[in-house]
C-alpha cells in the first residue's frame, strides 16, 4: 500500500470518529452553529481526500454528506435525528469500505448500488428542503459525480439536433423526464488497458441521441496512431443518474454530465434566406397571442407553414411555436419569443427566461468543462500546446476578473496579479513583460487595479501574441523535463535537507507503538540495572572493606537512579492515554442500543481526560462496554415503567474517570431498577453458586457482588446486547489481568454503582518482598492493606479456621506454606508473632502469615511463559538488582 | 477472422477486436477504394471505429446490429 | 530551487500536492491552517502558496487576507484549492488574494502545468 494511501486510511478514522462525536453533541444541541461548522469541515476534508483516490462510491456518499451538512450549516435543513442517524449510517458505509481497503488495497466489492441508495437517501433530505428553498435552474453533474451546480446558458454545450429529435427531447423534459447531455472522452491510453470505449458508449441507456468525434491530428493517415484514443462520445440520455454513474464509476473523472433544461433544445434549423417573413403576418400573429386566440394563431401558423419551404429557418421557428402552444398553451412568453424571431432571424436568448440564473454569479471549473465552454472573452491563440493553452487562458482570465472586482485593493494583491500574469506573459516569450511592469508603478500608485487591467484586455485583444511558433514551446517544456531528469541528484540532495530543516517545525510525531513498547522494556531493564548498584555498594564496604567507594558508588547511584525515574516518567508519559479513547465510542453506542430497546437514555461522561496507559485504556475497553451494556439492558427501565416508579422519565447513565494518586477510578452509574439481592442470593442458589446456609446469611452487599462469581448471569431474557452468556465474571477477570479491581454497589429501584479502579500504568509494577520457608517471593503492594505481626496468643481457631481480630473485624489468616503445599509451619520471630500480611480480595481481607517482611522493590512483572505460564497462584516473575529471580504471588488466585 | 480481406471489400463479421486496427488501417492506405461491409458485424472495438472516422471509407452495408447501425449509420 | 507552501489541514492532500510538486522539482514545506502558514511565510518567504479554504484557526481567506498585506513576502501568488467551486466562494477567494482558484482533486499534470505557469517556469 502506498504512503499516500495509508495516511489516507489513517486521517480518515479520525474524521470518521470525529463526525460521529460531533453528531453526537449536536443531538444535545441542536443549534449550535461551530458543531455544524466544525462538522461540515470534517466532512468536507474526508470528501476531498477521498477524492484524490479512484472510490467513486465512498466518495459519491461523502459528498451527498457534504452537501447536506452544507444545508444544515446554512440552515436550510434542520438537523434532526433522522437526519443523524442517515448520516451516521453513511458514515458506516465509509468505515466499511475504509476497511476493504486497508485489507484489500482497493474497494474490491461492487458496492455502486448500495452507495447510490445511501446518497439518494441522503439528498432526499436535502430535496425536500431544496425544492422549496432554492430552485436550481440548471444542474452540472461534473466528474464529482452528483454535484448539482448552477452554471450559466453560455456554458450549455452547443447542441445542433435534427428538429424531430429536438422536440422529442424539449417534449420529454416537459414531461418530466431528465435529459442529460454526456461527454465521455476516453483517455488517449485506455486501449493499453484493456478498455473499449466505443462498447462502453453503446451500454448507455435511453439514449435518444449519439455522436462520436475523432479529433485526430494526425497530419497522414499513415502516421496515425490507432492504438491512442481519439474518439469523444457524446449522447442525450434520460437514462436515471445513477445507472450512467454505475455504467461509467471506472472512469468517472472522463465523464462530463450537464443536465438540459428544455428550453436549450427549442433551436430551429434550417437555411436562412434572405426573404424575411412577412412582417404583417407576424404583426398578426402576435396579436392572436395578445389576446390568447391559441386556436386562431395555430391555423395561422399553419397556414403560413403551407405556404414556405420546409426546410427554411422560418419554418422551422413555426413549427416550433406550434409545438410550444401544444406542449406548453400557458407559456406565452416563449411563443412571443420564437414568434419575435421571426423578425430578427435569431434564435431567442433562452438565458434571459430563466431569471434564477445570474451568469456572474455562476461559476463552474473552466478545465473540467473545457468542451463546452464558449469563451466570452478574446482569446489568445499563442500556439501553445491544446493543454497549456487552456491554462494559460484559465489564468489570465482569472487575472482579468480578479482585476475587475470591486473593493479595496491592497498592494500585495496588485503585485501576486501582476506577479502571476508575468509568470504567464515569461511562457510566451516575455511578451509585455515591460508593460506589466509599468502597469503595475501605476496600479500602486493609484491604488487601482485599473492600469493593469487596461493593459490585460488590451494584451487579450493584441494579435500579436498569436505567433509563437509551438515548436518552441514544445521544447522549452521538453527541455525543461530533461533538465529536470539530470539534476535528479541535485534535487534529491536539496529536499533531504530541506527536510532536516523542516522536522523541527512538525509538532507531533506519530511513532510506531512497538517502538515505545521496546523503550519501555528497555527503561525497565535500566532500573532494574541500576538497582545493582546498592548491592555492589554494600559488597564494596562489607566485603572490599572500601567505605570510600562505596559511598561515591551511592552518590552515583543517586545520580543515575534521579535520571532512569524521569526517563521512566517520560516513557510513560508518551504511552498514557486519555480515557476519551475509549469514552469517544460510547455516545453512538448508548444511542443505538437505547433506540433498540426503546429506552431514552441521557449519557454524561466524566473525566475524559484522564490519562492512564495505553495498555490500561485498552483493557478497559471490553470491560466497560459490558458494564454500559447491563447497564441499558438490565439497569434502565423503559419510560413507562420509569414514570410509573416516580422517576425522570429520561434514564441517566454516567460514565466518569477519576485519578486518584496511582490509580484510576472508572465508575458506571446508572439511575435504574438496581438490584435486587433477594433476587441474586436465589439465582446464585439455584445455580449452585452458594449453599443454603449461605442463602440464609449472606448480606444485601454480600449478595450483589455474587454478580461477580464466575457462571453467573442475570439476564433472564436473552437478548442480542449481553446476554449471550458471559456474566460480569467476565469482566472482573479481565479487569484483574490488569491488576485492576471491580466493585459493585446497587439499591433496588434507585439505581446501580460499578466502580473499576485501575494502576495507572502497569509497566512498573511495586512489590514487597516476602520470606516463606527459606526463599523470597513478591506481592503486588496495590493488594497489601497493611503488614502486621500477630501474635501466637491472637491466633483463634473459629470454624477450624485460623482466624485474628483486627480493629475490630475478624480476618482470616492463611498459611504461605499451607497456600503453596510446603508442609512446613510458618516461623514465628522472638516474640513469637506471626509476620502476616493483609491483603485485600474481592473487598474481603485476609491475612497471609509469612515467616518475614523485607522491602518494597520496583520491578519489571514479565509474565510466565511456557509450562511455567500454566501456573496458578503466580502473576509473573521479576529480576531483581543482584540477578536473581523473584517470583511474584498472585495472591487473588492463591486463595 | 473477424475481418476477411477480398480484393477491395473489407468484411467484417461478429466481432472485431482492438489487434485488427492496425492491418484494417494498413489495408485502407493499400487500397484507397476499398470497401467495408458491416452487414454481419456485431461490434468492432474502438481503435477499428477511429480508423473508419479517420478514413472514411464507403460502407456498402451497414450492420444488421440496431444499435451499431446507429453508431455507425453517422460515418 | 523554488519553495512552494502548502496550506492544508487534510493531512492526505498535502502529502498528495508534496509528492506531485516535488515531483515536478519543487520544495515544498506544509503548514496545516492559516497561523502556522503566516509563521512559517514569515520566517521564510516562499515563491508560492497552495492554500484550502477550510481550515481551522485561520481559513484561507483569513490567511490570504493577512499575508497580502505582509512586507516583503506579500507579492508572491497564491492558488486556492478547494473542494467547494461555488460561485461566492471563488469571489470570496479573489477578493481575499488569491490569483487562482482549482477545484480539489487536481490532476498532477494539471496542477504542476499550473504551478509552473504562475512561476513562469515554462520557458
Amino acid at each position: 500500500m502506498n504512503s499516500l494511501l495509508e495516511q489516507f486510511l489513517s486521517e480518515a478514522r479520525d474524521f470518521l470518529q470525529s463526525i460521529s462525536e460531533k453528531l453526537m453533541q449536536l443531538e444535545s444541541n441542536p443549534n449550535s452553529v461551530p458543531l455544524m461548522t466544525e462538522l461540515f469541515r470534517f466532512v468536507h476534508t474526508l470528501k476531498g481526500n477521498s477524492g484524490l483516490f479512484d472510490f467513486p462510491e465512498m466518495t459519491r456518499v461523502l459528498h451527498a454528506s457534504e452537501d447536506l451538512m452544507d444545508a444544515v450549516r446554512n440552515g436550510r435543513v434542520n438537523y434532526s435525528n433522522t437526519l443523524a442517524d442517515q448520516l451516521l449510517e453513511a458514515m458506516d458505509f465509509v468505515g466499511m469500505m475504509m476497511d476493504e481497503i486497508q485489507v484489500e488495497g482497493k474497494i474490491i466489492k461492487n458496492y455502486s448500488a448500495t452507495a447510490a441508495e445511501v446518497a439518494k437517501s441522503l439528498r432526499g433530505l436535502l430535496d425536500s428542503a431544496d425544492a422549496v428553498n432554492v430552485p436550481v435552474a440548471i444542474e452540472i453533474y461534473t466528474e464529482e459525480g452528483l454535484a448539482a451546480k448552477a452554471i450559466s446558458w453560455a456554458e450549455l454545450p452547443e447542441l445542433n439536433l435534427p428538429e424531430s429529435i429536438a422536440m422529442a427531447l424539449y417534449r420529454c423534459v416537459m414531461d418530466g423526464d431528465t435529459v442529460f447531455w454526456l461527454q465521455y472522452t476516453p483517455e488517449p491510453e485506455c486501449f493499453f488497458k484493456g478498455e473499449d470505449p466505443f462498447f462502453l458508449a453503446r451500454q448507455v441507456p435511453d439514449t435518444l441521441w449519439r455522436n462520436v468525434i475523432s479529433t485526430n491530428d494526425a497530419s497522414s493517415l499513415a502516421e496515425m496512431d490507432v492504438y491512442r484514443s481519439q474518439l469523444i462520445f457524446q449522447f442525450l440520455t434520460t437514462a436515471p443518474t445513477e445507472e450512467l454513474d454505475d455504467l461509467f464509476r471506472y472512469v468517472p473523472d472522463q465523464i462530463h454530465r450537464i443536465k438540459i433544461p428544455a428550453l436549450a433544445f427549442v433551436k430551429p434549423n434550417g437555411s436562412v434566406n434572405n426573404q424575411t417573413v412577412d412582417d404583417e403576418f407576424i404583426s398578426s400573429a402576435l396579436v392572436l397571442l395578445e389576446e390568447n386566440n391559441l386556436a386562431g394563431l395555430t391555423r395561422t401558423l399553419l397556414t403560413m407553414l403551407e405556404l414556405s419551404a420546409p426546410d427554411l429557418w422560418s419554418s422551422s421557428v413555426l413549427r416550433w411555436v406550434l409545438q410550444c402552444i401544444e406542449v406548453e398553451p400557458d407559456n406565452e412568453r416563449m411563443q412571443y419569443a420564437l414568434l419575435n424571431a421571426l423578425r430578427t432571424q435569431i434564435t431567442p436568448d433562452w438565458s434571459s427566461m430563466t431569471p434564477t440564473i445570474k451568469p456572474h454569479e455562476v461559476a463552474i471549473e473552466p478545465v473540467a468543462v473545457r468542451s463546452v465552454i464558449t469563451p466570452t472573452i478574446p482569446v489568445i491563440s499563442s500556439g501553445l500546446p491544446d493543454e497549456l493553452l487552456q491554462i494559460f487562458h484559465t489564468v489570465v482570465n482569472t487575472q482579468r476578473e480578479i482585476l475587475s472586482l470591486p473593493g479595496k485593493w491592497s498592494a500585495g494583491r496588485l503585485q501576486s496579479v501582476a506577479a502571476t500574469l508575468l509568470g504567464c506573459y515569461r511562457t510566451i516569450n516575455h511578451v509585455y513583460e515591460i508593460e506589466t511592469e509599468a502597469a503595475l508603478q501605476l496600479a500602486l500608485t493609484e491604488k487601482s487595479p485599473l492600469p493593469l487591467l487596461a493593459l490585460l484586455e488590451a494584451a487579450l485583444l493584441d494579435v500579436a501574441v498569436v505567433n509563437t511558433p509551438e515548436s518552441e514551446i514544445i521544447e522549452s517544456l521538453g527541455g525543461r523535463e530533461n533538465a529536470n531528469r539530470g539534476s535528479e541528484d541535485v534535487v534529491s540532495v536539496g529536499r533531504r535537507s530541506e527536510d532536516a530543516a523542516g522536522a523541527s517545525q512538525s509538532k507531533t510525531l506519530k511513532v510506531d507503538q512497538e517502538k515505545i513498547d521496546r523503550l519501555m522494556n528497555l527503561i525497565g531493564e535500566m532500573v532494574v540495572a541500576k538497582n545493582a548498584l546498592p548491592y555492589l555498594a554494600n559488597r564494596a564496604e562489607t566485603v572490599f572493606g572500601v567505605r570510600e567507594l562505596a559511598r561515591e558508588i551511592k552518590s552515583q547511584y543517586a545520580v543515575i537512579n534521579r535520571v532512569a525515574e524521569e526517563m521512566q516518567d517520560t516513557i510513560m508519559q508518551v504511552r498514557m492515554m486519555p480515557m476519551s479513547f475509549i469514552f469517544q465510542r460510547f455516545p453512538r453506542m448508548v444511542r443505538d442500543i437505547s433506540r433498540k430497546l426503546g429506552k431514552e437514555v441521557e449519557l454524561v461522561l466524566e473525566g475524559e481526560n484522564t490519562e492512564a496507559d495505553k495498555n490500561i485504556v485498552e483493557a478497559l475497553s471490553d470491560p466497560l462496554i459490558h458494564i454500559v451494556r447491563n447497564s441499558l439492558d438490565h439497569g434502565l427501565e423503559l419510560q413507562d415503567v420509569r414514570v410509573a416508579a416516580g422517576k425522570n422519565a429520561v434514564g441517566k447513565l454516567i460514565i466518569r474517570a477519576t485519578q486518584e494518586s496511582d490509580r484510576v477510578l472508572i465508575e458506571i452509574i446508572d439511575d435504574g431498577n438496581g438490584i435486587d439481592p433477594t433476587v441474586i442470593k436465589n439465582k446464585a442458589y439455584e445455580k449452585g453458586l452458594i449453599d443454603e446456609a449461605t442463602l440464609e446469611r449472606i448480606s444485601d452487599q454480600d449478595a450483589v457482588n455474587l454478580v461477580f462469581a464466575a457462571g453467573f448471569s442475570t439476564a433472564s431474557v436473552v437478548s442480542d446486547l449481553s446476554g449471550r452468556g458471559v456474566g460480569m465474571d467476565v469482566v472482573r477477570s479481565a479487569v484483574e489481568r490488569v491488576n485492576g479491581t471491580v466493585g459493585i454497589e446497587s439499591i433496588a429501584g434507585k439505581g446501580t454503582r460499578i466502580y473499576l479502579s485501575l494502576p495507572l500504568s502497569m509497566a512498573v509494577t511495586n512489590v514487597m518482598i516476602i520470606q516463606s520457608n527459606e526463599q523470597i517471593f513478591g506481592v503486588p503492594m496495590d493488594l497489601v492493606v497493611e503488614t502486621v505481626r500477630v501474635p501466637r496468643s491472637q491466633v483463634r481457631m473459629i470454624k477450624r479456621k485460623q482466624t485474628t481480630v483486627l480493629r475490630g473485624r475478624i480476618v482470616p489468616l492463611l498459611s504461605l506454606n499451607d497456600l503453596l503445599a510446603n508442609d512446613v509451619a510458618q516461623l514465628p520471630n522472638e516474640d513469637d508473632e506471626f509476620a502476616t500480611l493483609i491483603v485485600r480480595i474481592h473487598g474481603e481481607h485476609v491475612g497471609i502469615l509469612v515467616d518475614n517482611f523485607r522491602e518494597t522493590v520496583d520491578i519489571i512483572l514479565k509474565p510466565m511463559t511456557g509450562i511455567l505460564g500454566g501456573l496458578p497462584g503466580y502473576s509473573g516473575a521479576a529480576l531483581l538488582g543482584d540477578g536473581s529471580v523473584l517470583m511474584v504471588l498472585n495472591p487473588r488466585e492463591l486463595i | 477472422m473477424a475481418i476477411e480481406y477480398k480484393k477491395s471489400l473489407a468484411v467484417f463479421s461478429d466481432f472485431v477486436g482492438v489487434e485488427e486496427a492496425e492491418n484494417l488501417l494498413e489495408w485502407l492506405l493499400k487500397n484507397p477504394k476499398g470497401k467495408i461491409n458491416l452487414a454481419e458485424c456485431g461490434h468492432i472495438h474502438a481503435a477499428n471505429l477511429q480508423v473508419l472516422m479517420a478514413v472514411k471509407p464507403q460502407i456498402v452495408a451497414g450492420s444488421k446490429d440496431e444499435n451499431l447501425q446507429l453508431w455507425l449509420g453517422m460515418l | 530551487m523554488k519553495h512552494i507552501l502548502i496550506i492544508d489541514d487534510a493531512a492526505t492532500v498535502r502529502l498528495y500536492h508534496r509528492n506531485i510538486l516535488e515531483a515536478a522539482g519543487y520544495s515544498v514545506d506544509e503548514a496545516i491552517n492559516g497561523i502556522e502558514a503566516l509563521e512559517k511565510a514569515l520566517v521564510k518567504p516562499y515563491d508560492l502558496y497552495i492554500v484550502d479554504v477550510n481550515m481551522p484557526k485561520l481559513d484561507g481567506y483569513g490567511f490570504l487576507k493577512e499575508f497580502r498585506l505582509q512586507e516583503n513576502i506579500k507579492q508572491a501568488p497564491a492558488i486556492m484549492v478547494t473542494t467547494e467551486a461555488g460561485a461566492n466562494d471563488r469571489t470570496l477567494g479573489y477578493a481575499a488574494g488569491a490569483n487562482l482558484y482549482l477545484t480539489k482533486p487536481i490532476k498532477p499534470n494539471e496542477l504542476v502545468a499550473y504551478v509552473r505557469l504562475l512561476l513562469g517556469d515554462l520557458s
